[in-house]
């Protein structure tokens, strides 16, 4: 009875000794800096034939090392030596992905990568016209840093086709009609202020009657013949309002 | 018939009772969970990580209970012996075959279903709106997890469970590859090489065909009715299979 007690308690102060020492390790173990690793980033061709079924959810996989990664080199050394090959194995396994897109191209910025930032976002738009935000960042990134004898007209192409897509907010178009209308092209430029005009809030249309009247001919006639090329844009009170208000009434 | 059914029916009796597959659908449960936790670092991309993991955990938990459980179905018999019993009566080897499968066909459904009804209620309430892709999703999943079961049985029929088990799981992860051997019979360097591949493409269920994982995030569109062709083709693949069990089967002394 006493052996068989003693085993016992043997037994249980071996368990409590090594649950001790596995404790009293993590605690005391000295804290290590994590070293920031390379990540293994394989063709996306790699994964797109041997996995088509589970692109997507590789695809994830990387998206959320992606952020880890951009994270990590943003508080650390902002290096990113791997963030490109990461951004496209992502947006090429779900070309889809539309905040990929965007978030890759901030983040391409922040590596100093400015043209691989744009070309991913016109990239993105090929593959999702229907993403207004990539056109209109896209019309953003060459506006902010493209070279300045084409910056205007391009970025203006992008508001433009931003502009289009069905759900873009008011102000890509307002945008677009000034890039337009700064860089000559008066009649596309018109027309999308009149749209503006013709669907804006109060505030919009101040800004659409403001841009009219940059682009405009001075002469009332002239203005009025000039005007006639959007009446169909809009519901002819609202153009007969748009005429007096430009002074071509 | 009625011997199909009896046996169809103390099959699920006897697998869906089974403790393993409690913890694997327990497991499969909390790795559904956990990407809640995935989702919270990505950007507010949480819908679209809670859909592809959660996929992906009832793939890979139903193909382990495809897998696993069809291996054991019949050495189980074997091994206790119930086989002498039940072949002792006027049972045929194809009744046996066809309950064995229908059996965990509907073990498997019942435990597929219940991970996708929880799939798809985490992504209701994390999107706001009910996906009904995820439900359309899990049931190709368990469409192909039905070609694993029939295969894994087969190969028990062959050899042991857990050789079974291995080769199953083998053919389920060819099958997403298949395009890839109709690309290598596209090659042509050499005549021979050309027929083994076809051999090998014709031989390999393509599992691809009725995945519509990538269309679930918007990736892809689903072609429905090319999807219903290619699970009728899953289907006579089954049927195909099990034949084969069944001619397998039959050789075997009791």
């Amino acid at each position: 009875m006493t052996g068989r007690l003693a085993r016992r308690l043997a037994l249980v102060v071996v368990c409590l000794a090594c649950a001790g020492i596995v404790v009293a390790y993590q605690v005391t173990r000295p804290a290590e800096e994590r070293r920031i690793g390379q990540p293994f980033v394989p063709s996306p061709q790699f994964f797109l034939d041997f996995s088509p079924s589970f692109r997507t959810t590789i695809a994830d996989a990387y998206w959320l090392q992606t952020i880890q990664y951009y994270g990590e080199h943003v508080r650390t050394d902002q290096r990113y030596d791997r963030l490109k090959a990461m951004i496209d194995l992502v947006t090429m396994l779900s070309p889809k992905f539309e905040r990929a897109y965007l978030f890759g191209a901030y983040a391409l910025l922040d590596a100093g990568l400015a043209q691989e930032a744009y070309d991913l976002l016109g990239r993105g738009f090929e593959e999702n016209p229907d993403a207004w935000k990539l056109a209109t960042n896209a019309g953003i990134l060459m506006y902010s840093y493209g070279a300045e004898d084409v910056k205007r007209e391009v970025a203006a192409k992008w508001f433009e086709k931003a502009a289009a897509v069905e759900g873009a907010p008011l102000y890509v178009s307002r945008i677009a009609a000034r890039l337009l209308g700064e860089g000559g092209e008066v009649d596309k430029a018109l027309a999308l202020w009149a749209e503006v005009y013709a669907t804006g809030d109060k505030y919009s249309r101040a800004k659409a009657l403001a841009g009219m009247d940059a682009i405009l001919p001075k002469d009332p006639a002239t203005r009025r013949a000039a005007l006639e090329r959007v009446r169909d844009l809009m519901a002819p009170r609202t153009f007969s309002e748009l005429v007096r208000k430009l002074g071509a009434g | 018939m009625r011997q199909t059914g009896a046996i169809a029916l103390n099959t699920f009796k006897e697998t869906i009772r089974d403790r393993v597959l409690a913890v694997i659908v327990l497991f499969a449960l909390l790795m559904i969970v956990a990407s809640l936790w995935l989702g919270s670092i990505s950007l507010g991309e949480e819908g679209r990580v809670m859909k592809d993991f959660g996929l992906v955990a009832v793939t890979f938990f139903g193909l382990v209970v495809a897998a696993f459980i069809a291996a054991g179905l019949i050495h189980k018999e074997v091994e206790k012996r119930t086989v002498f019993v039940l072949f002792s009566k006027p049972v045929s080897r194809a009744a046996f075959i066809a309950g064995k499968f229908l059996g965990l066909a509907v073990t498997l459904a019942v435990v597929v279903a219940g991970m996708g009804l929880f799939l798809f209620v985490v992504v209701w309430v994390i999107d706001g709106a009910p996906t009904w892709m995820v439900l359309a999703a899990v049931a190709l999943i368990y469409v192909q997890l039905l070609v694993v079961v029939a295969v894994t049985i087969f190969f028990s029929t062959l050899g042991s469970a857990i050789l079974a088990s291995v080769l199953g799981i083998c053919v389920f992860i060819a099958g997403q590859l298949s395009t890839n051997v109709l690309e290598l019979t596209r090659l042509g360097q050499n005549a021979l090489t050309e027929a083994l591949s076809w051999v090998v493409f014709v031989l390999i269920p393509n599992l691809t065909a009725v995945d519509v994982k990538p269309a679930v995030v918007g990736e892809q569109t689903a072609d429905w009715g090319a999807i219903g062709l290619w699970c009728g083709y899953l289907v006579a693949y089954v049927v195909v299979v099990l034949a084969l069990a069944t001619a397998v089967f039959r050789r075997r002394e009791f």
